[in-house]
């Protein structure tokens, strides 16, 4: 730790300089430097993925990242996905299911989905759900959010069926 | 845009809930509920706030029905106590059900009034005229047309609400009963929506609390008067420091920005009094038995006597629930403003109401000074942490008179919420063997749940007293018609801290009920559905388990369970009934639920899924369907996640869980199938649906798990230990399985045995019958005899003035730079914090603490005054300018290797930094060590000055990394095991591992503890990036060594590389990919197993399991990391407790758990990790020392 100093991060397709220490946490830098509410506070840990933001396009858990660790490279957060008024795919599908209750988790479901679609996607339900066992909901929203999350990636929602 | 009309009532004390018995409610204000302006929209205002439950867009259709206005026109405002109505606290499901009545009504009664204004308006009986999104219309063929708008011009209507206005019949309803999106999705999908936590008001301060060391409870003599002080001064310099703020127990710590409160908060001394014994929690069914109660009969009825007299079935029977979390996904937060004499606190409170005459006695205002405005937070399901840093944004806003924000970490939110009470109910049933229901005696106990906000007791203001609440009593009675029965709520003041929680005291006590029934229908050898129906008198009740029972096809199954032992997975099913009553005692009635809940059992491991789950409930009138079934699948898998996995632990200090892996809940892959059935009951009047559905789901699990296994459970949570322990004892052992329930080990890759090592070897030998410090002691005397028969003493060499620089080539001074850093010379001689090269770091050694010389030029306090032949001599031979040795913590034994134009170049870059003036204490070695001439000794036995010399069988890229590693790169310096005498065994220990700074330095040679062997790339991939994808990051003292290399040519590392890996010679028995995907196997047995395997999968897991192409940075493989194979827990523990960041950015970074677990559960966790990730590797033994000891370490 040591006194702040100019970091340049590029946010949104934006350069932003921010003053603060290297070793403070991305999340902090984007909710409070740039009022970015997109990206939330969840455990600091990395644990719940309430904090996911895109880094180069994959997932990344703000909360445990140092700015110092992100150098040049592009930063995203909810905010950015939609492009002018457009929603991005994965919010829309995110709207259209109604998969939110209180809507704290959503920014890092969202996230997630939208990265995992710029890994090549996911191919079948059960990849869907494996690539979400680190993000937590504790409203138990998860029915929605697979339905969403299916609808994004293009794969059949398996029904519970009558 | 002055006309509007307004609806108010009266203002009335509310019901249920006050924030602590006798609470006066005073000077009620009117209550305003609807307001249309000239605009023609509509604002309802309701007391009650959005819980994440849609009742924002449910409100709005009700006021958009009676009103017959578009549903978009109308907004509403929630639980801002400035404006809404003061309708108590948003619990019991009762928003649609209480509060939305007068909403209603005002709605019904606008429309009348906007109706009469039209008939005057336009002469037309107000009989005749209709009204229609947003217009008030006259007869077919009359030009009469209005917007409710245009009606409302230039009027100022204030009505009083009309609680006897007429309002629709539910056959017309459109827009009531509709699928209706909810208003609030769009925004959250955006980031647009303003989360308390996303509050910002201009000038505003952040703080950080520091909470008492007695987490997790809210009375007791020692609450509130434990703090003896802080010290202030030691963080009053950190940047950002705004002050500390201290009253009684509380204090909070304010700065500029969030990141630094955080760090100071962290940095600031406590000192607390030491605590007395905590209530012992170990076992909390005990200690429920245990506390002082107070029965409460609240019903009794029939002649219990007679009905267990002669009964054919008379079971006793007690079930356990725990301690649960409400396990809020953000931690609390509230902002407060102080300003102009009023007091803005922007909250996420459940209550804002309530909350509001706790702040005014917090903060000595009156209630009208204070505005509770409330946003939208994590959901909650009762009570968290909202209300509590509500009081503490409060009191500091007013004590700083800033805007201070206050924010909770995550450690915080888990140990200080109040959470769900623990319950422990008893009970005995009697029936006759034709299947009448005799008798029931139920009695439940339950510790109380009113938490006193935490800023009242900390500070004082109210006294900690234990105060009991009666809210052990809902759903207390059964829904089935035993003939007589006496239901006894044993109320007892709290133990825990404990509040309301979701389906309050109602999911225990018909976790009770339902599975007595279950086991008297098996008793009587009749289906359990079939034997429900037969007993519940309530027709609504019985339509809905049938309709349930049939959309799950549910079979008859009457009798006991009949499972397959010979099988290792087991399924089963079971049913449940449940209605919540909520509300003061008898309550009031919500939904209707019933579920049928498949699940699978693992006997071998214990862990149980529930697969499905067919769910259905009778909600009365569904304001917004698509709403209840979306609170029915929060339900449904909230409460699963309860029953299978949910448990408070508690430890000697108290809540003993701080993140996701102390307290997990349900995953993504855990999720079961889903089926909901809605009874269409739209002529009925509306239920609460915000809880229903989690009541029956425990004993519908329970039921199922029985039927499954034969075996009845009564505890809660069924954890794969609690259910493999009671298989274990109930059943008769599982036949031997056809594979190995964990894989084993994978052939490990050799490891070389170590050549003799003579010198050593003698050492050692010396050393079974001495203790090494007392052995050392007499090697270092009897090195002080080498010293004086065989060295001259050295001689000083003349001191310079400051050196030409002007001699130096920038060529030399540019390559200087890179051996400096490929010597890692500022990595030892720079303080903590301070210059670079200054010196001053602090080395712990076995023979004392060596405190490294300042390396800038100054000529004072640095090497200013050393010429070039001064230099050399030190590197090379260890002696200082003044003749004096220097010890060989400094590595000249290798950098003697250095030639001559690197030496000179190195010198050129050295005499050309800054000057820094920084005299730098002496070095503190124990006697004889302190003796610096006997290190002439030490150089004859092991000192070879000789540069290097390329070895010709070798490559030149090979040599040339040998001349780097071997010489400035002093890899041996912690690679190599030292001699009790600090001397490298190099005879057959070359890079045969060693220690640096309390960290295990692995070995790099055939010795390697790497699960596979390291080759050429790894090592580069490892030197050039801090990562290697086969073994793992540079971290502890080897991160800064790397961070000094990548001043070096690509070239260099690669030669440094071909070196280093050539004396690993190994070959890979396993591959990277093969021990993954066995550690892999290994973790799904073992998931959710035990305290180790569950914080991993919390905690751990979402960095170090799997690989997922999609995430950001680094995700080292546990399954080939060498410190998990290691002798010594040493490298794993350190970084659990203090965490890692990549050395080369792009890497990502692991934080550090020092403040998340407790030295049990780290114990746990390492435990897990070594038996999981190297079960090969004997278990470390001395891990409670080890973890203490490395706690308290500084590095």
């Amino acid at each position: 730790m040591g006194q702040p100093q100019t970091i340049k991060l590029m946010v949104n397709g934006q350069s932003h300089a921010i003053h603060a220490d290297g070793s403070t946490m991305l999340l902090y830098a984007l909710r409070n430097e740039l009022c970015l509410n997109g990206p939330k506070y969840g455990c600091g840990y990395g644990e719940c993925g309430a904090c996911t933001v895109l880094i180069d396009g994959r997932a990344a858990r703000a909360c445990c990242t140092p700015i110092s660790q992100v150098g040049e490279l592009e930063i995203t957060t909810l905010e950015g996905l939609a492009q002018a008024g457009v929603l991005d795919d994965v919010q829309h599908a995110f709207v259209e299911e109604q998969a939110a209750q209180c809507g704290y988790c959503l920014n890092g479901m969202i996230m997630t989905i939208r990265a995992v679609l710029n890994a090549g996607g996911a191919k079948s339900f059960e990849e869907v759900k494996q690539a979400l066992r680190f993000n937590l909901c504790r409203c138990g929203t998860h029915i929605e959010i697979m339905r969403a999350a299916c609808r994004a990636c293009g794969v059949a929602f398996e029904e519970a069926g009558p | 845009m002055t006309g509007f009309l307004e609806i108010v009532r009266s203002g009335l004390a509310p019901k249920g809930l006050s924030a602590r018995p006798g609470q006066k409610i005073e000077n009620l204000p009117d209550e305003l509920f609807l307001r249309i302006d000239e605009t023609g929209a509509a604002i309802g205002y309701c007391g009650h706030v959005d819980l994440g439950t849609g009742i924002r867009t449910a409100l709005a259709q009700i006021i958009a029905e009676e009103l017959d206005l578009p549903f978009a026109q109308v907004s509403m405002v929630l639980g801002d106590t400035d404006k809404v109505p003061n309708q108590g606290a948003t619990i019991a499901s009762e928003t649609i059900q209480v509060s939305a009545v007068p909403l209603r009504k005002a709605a019904a009664q606008a429309r009348l009034i906007l109706m009469r204004i039209a008939a005057a308006r336009s002469g037309v009986d107000a009989r005749e005229l209709r009204t229609e999104d947003g217009l008030v219309l006259g007869p077919e063929g009359s030009n009469v047309r209005f917007a409710y708008g245009d009606l409302l011009v230039d009027r100022m209507l204030r009505e009083r609400l009309d609680e006897a206005v007429l309002v629709k019949d539910p056959i017309s309803y459109k827009v009531v009963g509709a699928r209706v999106a909810r208003v609030d999705i769009p925004d959250k999908a955006t980031g647009q929506a303003i989360f308390v936590h996303d509050v910002r008001v201009p000038g505003m301060l952040h703080a950080r609390l520091v909470r008492p060391p007695y987490g997790g409870w809210d009375h007791g003599p020692f609450f509130g008067r434990s703090l003896l002080g802080v010290e202030r001064e030691a963080v009053a310099n950190m940047p950002g420091f705004v002050e500390v703020v201290v009253d009684g127990d509380f204090i909070a710590v304010v700065a500029e920005r969030e990141e630094e409160a955080q760090r100071i908060a962290e940095a600031l001394p406590v000192h607390w009094a030491a605590l007395p014994p905590m209530p012992d929690l170990s076992d909390v069914a005990e200690a429920l038995r245990r506390n002082p109660d107070t029965p409460r009969v609240v019903r009794d009825e029939g002649d219990m006597h007679a009905a267990f007299t002669g009964a054919a079935i008379d079971l006793r029977r007690s079930y356990f629930w725990p301690y649960q979390m409400h396990a809020s996904i953000g931690p609390s937060c509230a902002v407060a403003d102080w300003r102009d004499g009023k007091l803005t606190i922007w909250s996420g409170t459940q209550n804002p109401h309530m909350l509001r005459a706790d702040i005014a006695l917090l903060t000595s205002l009156p209630e009208a000074a204070i505005d509770i405005i409330r946003h939208e937070a994590a959901g909650c399901y009762g009570r968290n942490c909202a209300d509590d840093v509500s009081g503490d944004a409060a009191l500091l806003a007013v004590k700083l008179g800033r805007p201070v924000r206050v924010q909770l970490t995550r450690e915080q939110e888990h140990v200080w919420e109040p959470k769900g009470a623990a319950q422990l109910i008893d009970v005995r049933g009697a029936a006759d063997a034709n299947g009448t229901l005799r008798g029931y005696e139920f009695d439940t106990r339950y510790p109380s749940n009113v938490s006193p906000l935490l800023g009242l007791v900390l500070t004082g203001i109210v006294p900690a007293d234990p105060v009991a609440v009666p809210m052990g009593d809902r759903t207390s009675v059964p829904p089935y018609d035993y003939e007589a029965k006496k239901i006894t709520v044993h109320d007892m003041a709290p133990i825990a801290r404990a509040s309301w929680f979701r389906g309050v005291s109602a999911m225990p006590n018909s976790f009770a009920h339902d599975c007595f029934i279950d086991e008297l229908a098996v008793e009587a050898k009749e289906d359990p559905v079939a034997y429900r129906l037969k007993h519940l008198p309530d027709e609504r009740a019985r339509a809905l388990l049938s309709a349930v029972a049939k959309r799950a096809a549910w079979e008859p199954r009457p009798g006991p369970a009949k499972p397959d032992l010979q099988s290792r997975i087991l399924r089963g099913r079971g049913a449940a009934y449940a209605q919540y009553m909520h509300g003061a005692f008898p309550g009031t009635p919500a939904a209707w639920s019933a579920w049928v809940a498949d699940v699978e059992v693992d006997r071998a491991t214990g862990q149980v899924s529930v697969t499905r789950a067919v769910v259905g409930q009778d909600s009365g009138m569904m304001v917004n369907p698509a709403g209840v079934q979306h609170q029915i699948h929060g339900n449904v898998i909230q409460s699963t996640s309860r029953v299978l996995k949910e448990e408070v632990p508690f430890d000697a200090v108290g809540v003993a869980a701080r993140d996701w892996g102390g307290y997990p809940i349900l995953t993504f892959p855990e999720l079961p199938k889903i089926d909901v059935l809605m009874l269409p009951r739209q002529d009925q009047p509306p239920m609460g649906v915000g809880e229903s559905a989690s009541v029956p789901s425990a004993s519908a699990i329970a039921n199922a798990l029985y039927d499954a296994t034969g075996v009845r459970f009564y505890e809660l949570p069924f954890t794969p230990e609690r259910v493999k322990a009671r298989l274990d004892a109930m059943l008769s052992p599982l036949p031997a399985p056809e594979r190995p329930i964990a894989p084993p080990a994978l052939p490990r890759n050799e490891r070389a045995r170590p050549a003799s090592d003579g010198w050593g070897g003698r050492m050692r030998k010396l050393a079974k019958t001495s203790s090494l410090a007392a052995l050392a002691a007499a090697a270092g005397v009897a090195l002080a005899g080498v010293a004086v028969g065989m060295l001259p003493l050295r001689m000083s060499i003349a001191p310079i003035q400051q050196p030409d620089v002007a001699l130096f080539s920038s060529a030399a001074i540019a390559r200087g730079k890179v051996l400096a850093a490929l010597g890692d010379c500022a990595v030892c001689h720079t303080a903590p914090g301070g210059t670079p090269m200054a010196g001053g770091f602090r080395m712990e050694t076995p023979f004392g603490t060596i405190l490294t010389t300042n390396l800038t030029p100054d000529v004072q306090t640095g090497i200013g005054a050393w010429s070039y032949p001064a230099f050399a001599r030190a590197m090379r031979e260890g002696i200082g300018r003044d003749g004096r040795h220097l010890y060989p913590a400094f590595p000249y034994t290798s950098f003697a290797r250095t030639n001559e134009d690197d030496m000179e170049a190195l010198y050129a870059y050295l005499m050309t930094q800054p000057a820094v003036h920084n005299p730098v204490p002496p070095s503190e070695l124990k006697f004889p060590f302190n003796l610096r001439w006997t290190l002439a000794g030490w150089n004859t036995l092991f000192h070879n000055a000789a540069p290097f010399t390329p070895d010709p069988g070798k490559s030149e890229s090979w040599n040339r990394g040998a001349y780097l590693a071997e010489g400035l790169g002093h890899c041996s310096g912690c690679h190599t095991p030292r001699n009790v005498l600090g001397a490298e065994r190099l005879k057959g220990l070359y890079l045969g591992g060693g220690e640096a700074e309390g960290w295990n330095a692995p070995a790099l040679s055939s010795l390697s503890n790497s699960p596979i062997p390291w080759n050429t790339q790894d090592v580069y991939d490892y030197l050039r990036s801090g990562f290697s994808a086969r073994h793992g990051p540079a971290a502890g003292p080897m991160a800064p060594v790397v961070e000094e290399m990548q001043h070096l040519p690509d070239g260099d590392v690669r030669a440094i590389a071909e070196y280093i890996s050539s004396f690993d010679t190994r070959t890979e028995a396993a591959s990277a990919a093969e021990l993954d995907a066995a550690a892999a196997s290994r973790l799904a047995e073992t998931a959710g197993a035990s305290q180790g395997a569950r914080i991993f999968s919390g905690s751990c897991a979402a960095c170090h399991e799997g690989d997922a192409a999609f995430m950001f940075g680094n995700r080292p493989s546990l399954a080939l990391n060498s410190n998990l194979f290691a002798a010594r827990p040493d490298n794993l523990i350190h970084i659990i407790l203090r965490g890692s960041s990549s050395v080369v950015s792009g890497g990502g970074a692991m934080p550090g758990f020092g403040s998340v677990f407790s030295d049990a559960q780290l114990a746990d966790l390492v435990t897990y990790l070594r038996s999981s990730f190297a079960p090969g590797e004997p278990a470390w033994t001395d891990l409670p020392e080890r973890i203490a000891a490395l706690r308290n370490a500084t590095h």
